[in-house]
């Protein structure tokens, strides 16, 4: 095997200290630059393509598998879910026309929700702390680094690197993420961090008096214009008040199965270009 | 060794390592790569590259989206490690070498986890160990396919 860039007459102590001196450099420079690595998505496609190939034919042969009672007992339970679904519907329409016309009497229209792609989920990467997971849609569809990314029952998370046909989303659990939010109802302003744990997401930074307690409702609250207001982001399921610690501990369950994606809506019409800010 | 195969081998690897088969897979899956490197260390002797081995360790981070850097400097500190006790490797029993595929694996996953503290505070999780020892256990399997696959599909010495 041929040495590309050292060549063997060096000590091979030397040839590994300077790669872990370029893989420094290079480190340091995507932390500065993180834009720079874009491009590699591209070159990565193929690893990713194969992933989704995968993941296709597994589900068709699962599909294939499952026998006619399995498949006529999940009918049922379907049918059943719909019919307690479609009065919830009909209630929700009433309620959003409703909002409308209170809504212009206030003359504070919504804004529209905008376009939107669905994009299907390729490459997953759960190690502790990074919480990403790569889409079949890229800047060829529209997509650009800060949209905000949906699934359903709310928030996912939020696209951080874009190559032409896949994006990378960091998910509001991974521990760069951080999201403004409010509780459901009121202008209580609040943070929502990540912890590196698909299964809890945290509140930074509250009182050990916060009103806050378990089974609170949170949504975004719109703050700095990335996320639009009133997407559901969790549930509040601890709150623990120790009191050698400043702050409350706030768990709150993510109200999307985050660990279970296989489609994600990614809000296209969302112009910002920078990766998610750290509180 | 064939390079079309090992190309072929490392593009299978790395498409394992991000495969969205949930969490708890992402969490137990061993290093399919790392488990490879070490593979394609021992058999070849002395003739495994750390540029290549470097190279391979930086496409890992960028397929995975890792801060980049990290998989490439674990990758090229194991086959090091590896390569100065190749001699006494090849010697040991089998169980004793399970230990030693831990212990380098082990050391590999807490140098890519360092690494990510580039972006953060990452904080320690006890399904670290858990990749490392799914990669131990499955060594014994692991180099047999591949032997197998060597001797039998591709017929090299």
């Amino acid at each position: 095997m041929p040495a590309l860039f050292f060549p063997r007459r060096y000590p091979p102590l030397l040839r590994v200290a300077a790669f872990v001196l370029l893989s420094i450099v290079i480190a340091a420079l995507s932390e500065k630059h993180p834009n720079m690595l874009n491009w590699s998505g591209n070159l990565t496609y193929p690893i990713h393509w194969l992933d989704l190939q995968a993941t296709e034919n597994w589900r068709k042969v699962s599909e294939y598998l499952q026998d006619r009672r399995s498949l006529l007992a999940e009918n049922a339970q379907m049918r059943e879910k719909l019919k307690t679904l479609e009065p919830k519907l009909l209630e929700n329409e009433i309620l959003h026309n409703e909002n409308r016309q209170l809504l212009a009497l206030l003359d504070s229209f919504p804004q529209p929700p905008g376009k939107m792609a669905v994009a299907q989920v390729i490459a997953e990467n759960f190690s502790p702390g990074s919480q990403l997971i790569t889409v079949n849609l890229g800047s060829r569809n529209g997509v650009q680094v800060g949209q905000p990314v949906l699934a359903a029952g709310g928030v996912a998370g939020q696209v951080i690197h874009v190559a032409d046909l896949s994006a990378q989303i960091a998910l509001i659990s991974d521990l760069d993420s951080s999201i403004p939010a409010q509780l459901a109802g009121t202008n209580l302003p609040l943070l929502v961090n990540g912890k590196g744990n698909i299964h809890w997401l945290s509140v930074p930074f509250q009182p050990r008096n916060t009103p806050l307690k378990a089974g609170d409702q949170l949504v975004t609250s719109g703050l700095g214009g990335r996320f639009p207001s009133g997407l559901h982001i969790g549930t509040i399921s601890r709150v623990i008040h120790n009191g050698d610690e400043p702050f409350a501990q706030i768990s709150v369950q993510p109200s999307v199965p985050l660990g279970q994606l296989t489609t994600v809506l990614i809000l296209l019409n969302n112009n910002t270009t920078s990766r998610p800010s750290k509180p | 060794m064939n390079a079309v195969a090992l190309v072929i081998a490392f593009f299978l690897a790395m498409a394992l390592e991000t495969l969205p088969s949930g969490p708890v897979y992402g969490m137990i899956h061993p290093d399919f790569v790392a488990l490879l490197l070490l593979y394609w260390s021992i058999r070849s002797g002395s003739e495994l590259s750390y540029t290549v081995v470097w190279l391979i360790g930086l496409l890992q981070d960028m397929v995975m989206g890792n801060v980049p850097g990290g998989q490439a400097v674990a990758d090229v500190l194991m086959i090091y490690a590896l390569v100065n006790g190749l001699v006494r490797v090849r010697h040991l029993s089998v169980w004793e070498q399970l230990v030693f595929i831990f212990m380098l694996l082990f050391a590999h996953r807490l140098i890519v986890w360092s690494w990510q503290l580039w972006s953060g505070p990452v904080s320690w999780h006890f399904s670290l160990l858990l990749s490392p020892l799914m990669g131990a256990l499955l060594w014994p399997l692991f180099t047999y396919l591949l032997d197998y696959l060597r001797h039998h599909l591709l017929a090299s010495p």
